[in-house]
């Protein structure tokens, strides 16, 4: 029994429209990351690129030195502030989190989430800027702490969700008490979870930049003192694309590399490390 | 992930009693270590609550509603309003819905369920994830420097050759503005449409499928009349989602918008959106009334953005029955 | 390989300027040079974009010398560098228009502020137009205004080409580029316009930030350069050390005699001499007569409090703006800005002599004013 053509070659055309629709939504990745690998590289080899801070036009050489620190502390001290905190509101939630506290806090974090990440840089700049009288790295860390809370918060309570609660019945007929079976047994099961999304917190931290334009402030000198303001490569990228000056912008598009490599990475890892656990 | 798997498990009077003196003070502390971190959270949304409100105040209390209706935002003779930027936002995003939802359904609906190229459907999942990791800044760069050349010497022209007897498409294209804007926006949240959509139209019953085809459809037909009715609730909080990622996206933006105070009905106009006017003026503005407005302006986005959020996480939440993590 | 050749020398000069010369003072009792060494301290400002590249080639000098001392300067824009200075953000501002009185008397009073000049500079009309070399275009206060107000909106306007015989101006929209953010140049600019187009001047007037009749905005002189060179067809007001370190074109304008000038620092220089007695409250230089004046000339201002909270951090500030308006000049010629004169730079000098810690002034009381 054939069908009537018609239907057939609605059937055919939808099928190759889903297929067209599919390569399209693939084409704007492929070339971002085309764009920003052939423009981008030749900056990673320039002279200096890795090991200097800005130079003044006309003068030789210079780099990024100074937001690559600038990225690499910011985002580590956030992570020093969000990672416990928001593992400890994970293991909350999944192992206490039961009832209207749980259900708030899971709100509030889902509101975090979708909130507009210059939210976070009027945060960060009312509540530490305008208190200590200075920008400073500390205050983009805090804005990126609670940027990246409601993220590592959302995946150990999942992670911990996954671990089969008959390991934590074990546990307690073992004689341990809820404590120690939570922090002992049922975390490091859930590490992997726990680690994976923090270093995806980790990776979109290093790449934000409305929460530092008001925060961080940016420094043109590398240095590493929290109470001073401090570059980042998400500034200086922002920064740099709007000069007239080539090995300015060139430099931009190579950090903007760089950053690219780091969220590649970031993302490979965690879903290697997922593929494994399904296993 | 359905709220059932993590069960309370209750230690047994036995087990209970056995350690009730000696560890039930580790319980106890842990126990409070864990709300006081849940009461962090509590104390961090007040805080925001806070800084985002009362600096606002001096705004509110001058422009009251009226701040939604005025055009004018004039830092010389202290009058401001909200419209021209939220004309701006509103525009881009739809811009970017209307381009993300046909092409974010369609590919949505070949990762879910197709079974040609099963192949292809794992790299291609990848791809399109990948995208949205990609931070905002890159894809402002990017599009600074190769799309708005693009648009001003191909893209744009081609549209006023075509349709420009439409007032959408009048005016001297530069490359900048409404167009380019809502096009990244399109870009940037593309993936999140795709993975919500696909998600929900994997949540729709195997035996729904089955029977439609079995009943003689095609797949076309069982797409159109079982899958997309049957997903519907959730498709839109998809978009909804969708949307709210474009309303608060500040920094591609920025980049593209061409950072003008102005409503204009063509598309190749450069305008300003909700968080552009407070990345680029919030360090500069003077005065509580213009500070204010900036918050205002702030408040105004952040209450848009927590709504349609909460709205599409209510829909998608309802569809797909759990209450499965969506960060 | 010209570029190539400037650029290396420049960067030699800078090196070669740094290490050589000293910040001097004179020792009291054998009439010599005294070093000024600076404290130990990190120094951050903020503001203007108009003289940006010459607070970078100087603060990176200063750094070579006295590596104690870094100076970290954010080109912000004017409104914001006094926004950041009044909240107490930054160790000092910048501006290429002084605090008028309502910011200071946020500020604390005009009493509490200390603003000396910087640098001088010009402000070029660069625009984008292929067939059109630079210097080609010539611009009167007419056109000017015109183009900026919107009356001119293409450039074939006969209005321009009574000005430009024998250059072909194309049937091309004009792209207004101006200022986004709160600008000291815009201000220049617009004060500028109010001078010579009493149209301007009722319909718009001057300020860091005003109600544009046409154009797009960019945040700072960088990126409206960027935006002009991006943009086929577009003209903005940039300083002119943007211009000319990225080769872009820009317009021969007619200064207030009716001479066609193409700016320049020696243009800056010559509209500054028409104004001996410039002070924060009265800095305008634009229109200036002269032969050859560039009628879009400023100086650039830094601010500091005059009372310093912190006796080290205030002691670093004022040594390293003596040096930047004494020794620290010497890099600016390099950055296409003018010198400031020798009027100036005593007042500077004087100026930074007021600023206290606890009581006690900062500069060391023999520090040189130049005869």
């Amino acid at each position: 029994m054939s069908l009537p053509l018609v239907r057939i070659l609605v059937d055919r055309v939808v099928g190759a429209l889903v297929v067209l629709c599919v390569m399209v939504a693939a084409i704007p990745v492929l070339v971002l990351f085309l764009f920003v690998i052939i423009k981008g590289f030749p900056g990673l080899l320039t002279p200096g690129f890795f090991t200097d801070p800005p130079h003044p036009q006309g003068v030789p050489g210079g780099g990024v030195l100074n937001a690559i620190i600038g990225t690499l502390e910011i985002v580590g001290i956030g992570s020093l502030l969000a990672v416990p905190v928001g593992a400890l509101i994970g293991i909350f939630l999944s192992e206490y989190g039961r009832n209207q506290v749980g259900d708030t806090v899971r709100f509030i974090s889902d509101v975090l989430t979708g909130l507009p990440s210059i939210a976070f840089g009027i945060f960060g700049y009312t509540v530490v800027v305008l208190t200590t009288h200075h920008f400073s790295a500390l205050s983009a860390s805090i804005a990126l702490a609670v940027l990246m809370l409601p993220v590592i918060l959302r995946a150990t309570e999942t992670a911990l969700l996954l671990i089969p609660n008959s390991l934590r019945e074990a546990g307690l007929a073992l004689g341990a008490p809820r404590w120690r079976v939570t922090l002992e047994i049922v975390v490091p099961a859930a590490l992997g979870g726990i680690v994976t999304g923090a270093l995806l917190a980790m990776a979109r931290a290093a790449g934000e930049t409305a929460p530092l334009l008001f925060t961080a402030f940016g420094n043109d000198i590398v240095q590493t003192n929290p109470q001073q303001p401090i570059g980042a490569l998400a500034l200086t990228i922002y920064r740099n694309a709007l000069l007239p000056y080539h090995n300015l912008q060139d430099q931009a598009w190579a950090a903007a590399l760089l950053l690219v490599i780091l969220v590649a990475t970031t993302n490979i890892l965690a879903r290697v490390y997922v593929r494994r656990m399904q296993r | 992930m359905s709220r059932g798997t993590a069960e309370r498990v209750v230690p047994t009077p036995l087990v209970a009693a056995s350690h009730q003196r000696r560890f039930v003070l580790g319980d106890r502390i842990f126990r409070a270590m864990a709300y006081a971190a849940a009461l962090l959270v509590m104390v961090i949304a007040v805080i925001f609550l806070i800084a985002l409100v009362i600096p606002a105040l001096p705004a509110i209390t001058r422009f009251g509603l009226g701040f939604f209706a005025t055009r004018t935002w004039d830092p010389v003779r202290n009058e401001f309003g909200a419209l021209t930027p939220i004309y701006g936002t509103l525009v881009t995003s739809a811009i970017a819905l209307l381009i993300a939802f046909p092409i974010g359904l369609g590919a949505a609906l070949f990762l879910a369920e197709d079974a040609r190229l099963r192949l292809l459907r794992g790299p291609l999942s990848f791809l399109i994830e990948l995208l949205a990791g990609i931070p905002s800044v890159v894809i402002g760069l990017w599009a600074f420097f190769t799309l708005t050349p693009l648009m001003r010497n191909n893209v744009d022209p081609f549209l006023q050759h075509a349709l420009g007897f439409l007032p959408l498409f009048r005016g001297t294209p530069s490359g900048y503005g409404f167009l380019t804007a809502g096009l990244v926006l399109a870009i940037m949240v593309l993936p999140i449409m795709i993975a919500l959509s696909r998600d929900v139209i994997r949540a729709v019953p195997r035996e729904l499928r089955e029977a439609s085809l079995a009943l003689g459809a095609t797949n076309a037909e069982t797409i159109w009349s079982v899958i997309l009715p049957y997903a519907r609730v959730g498709i839109t909080g998809a978009v909804l989602l969708s949307l709210g990622r474009a309303l608060g996206e500040t920094i591609a933006v920025t980049m593209v918008i061409g950072n003008t105070m102005q409503i204009s009905t063509s598309l190749f106009a450069t305008g300003y959106t909700l968080p552009s006017v407070i990345a680029n003026e919030f360090t500069e503005a003077n005065g509580t009334l213009y500070l204010g407005s900036l918050f205002y302006l702030g408040v105004v986005l952040v209450l848009i953005t927590i709504a349609v959020n909460v709205l599409a996480r209510l829909l998608i939440w309802r569809f797909s029955g759990s209450g499965r993590a969506m960060a | 390989m010209k570029r190539v050749l400037i650029a290396l020398s420049v960067g030699a000069s800078v090196l070669l300027a740094a290490c050589g010369g000293t910040s001097v003072a004179n020792n009291p009792s054998t009439g010599g040079p005294v070093a000024i060494t600076p404290p130990a301290a990190a120094l951050t400002g903020a503001g203007a974009t108009f003289p940006g590249p010459f607070y970078d080639a100087a603060r990176f000098a200063y750094n070579l010398k006295f590596s104690q001392v870094t100076v970290n300067y954010q080109a912000v824009g004017s409104g914001a560098g006094i926004q950041q200075l009044t909240k107490k953000l930054v160790d000092f501002g910048a501006s290429d228009v002084p605090m008028n009185p309502t910011e200071l008397t946020a500020a604390g009073g005009s009493d509490a502020v200390v603003q000396i000049a910087s640098t001088l500079g010009t402000e070029s009309l660069a625009y984008n137009l292929p067939g059109v070399s630079n210097g080609q275009l010539k611009l009167t206060p007419k056109t000017i205004a015109g183009i900026f107000l919107g009356t001119i909106k293409n450039w074939n306007d006969p209005a321009l080409a009574a000005d430009n015989s024998g250059v072909s101006l194309p049937n091309q929209a004009i792209t207004v580029v101006h200022r986004s953010d709160g600008s000291g140049t815009t201000y220049i600019f617009t004060d500028y316009l109010s001078t010579v187009s009493s149209d301007w001047k009722s319909k718009v007037g001057k300020g860091k930030s005003v109600s544009w009749p046409v154009g797009q905005g960019a945040s700072g002189n960088a990126a409206v350069a960027t935006r002009i060179t991006q943009t086929p067809g577009a003209i903005g007001y940039v300083e002119l050390a943007y211009v000319l370190q990225t080769n872009m074109t820009q317009a021969s304008l007619q200064n207030h005699d009716g001479q066609f000038v193409i700016p320049s620092p020696d243009g800056a220089t010559a509209a500054a001499s028409q104004f001996p007695a410039v002070s924060p409250t009265q800095f305008s230089i634009v229109d200036a007569p002269g032969q050859k004046s560039a009628p879009i000339s400023g100086y650039s201002w830094l601010m500091l409090y005059k009372d310093q909270a912190d006796k080290t951090k205030g002691t670093a500030l004022v040594d390293y703006l003596d040096w930047l308006v004494t020794d620290g000049q010497s890099y600016a010629t390099n950055v296409h800005y003018a010198k400031l004169p020798t009027n100036m730079v005593k007042a500077d000098i004087i100026s930074l002599k007021t600023v206290t810690s606890g009581g006690a002034a900062l500069l060391p009381s023999n520090a040189p004013a130049p005869s």
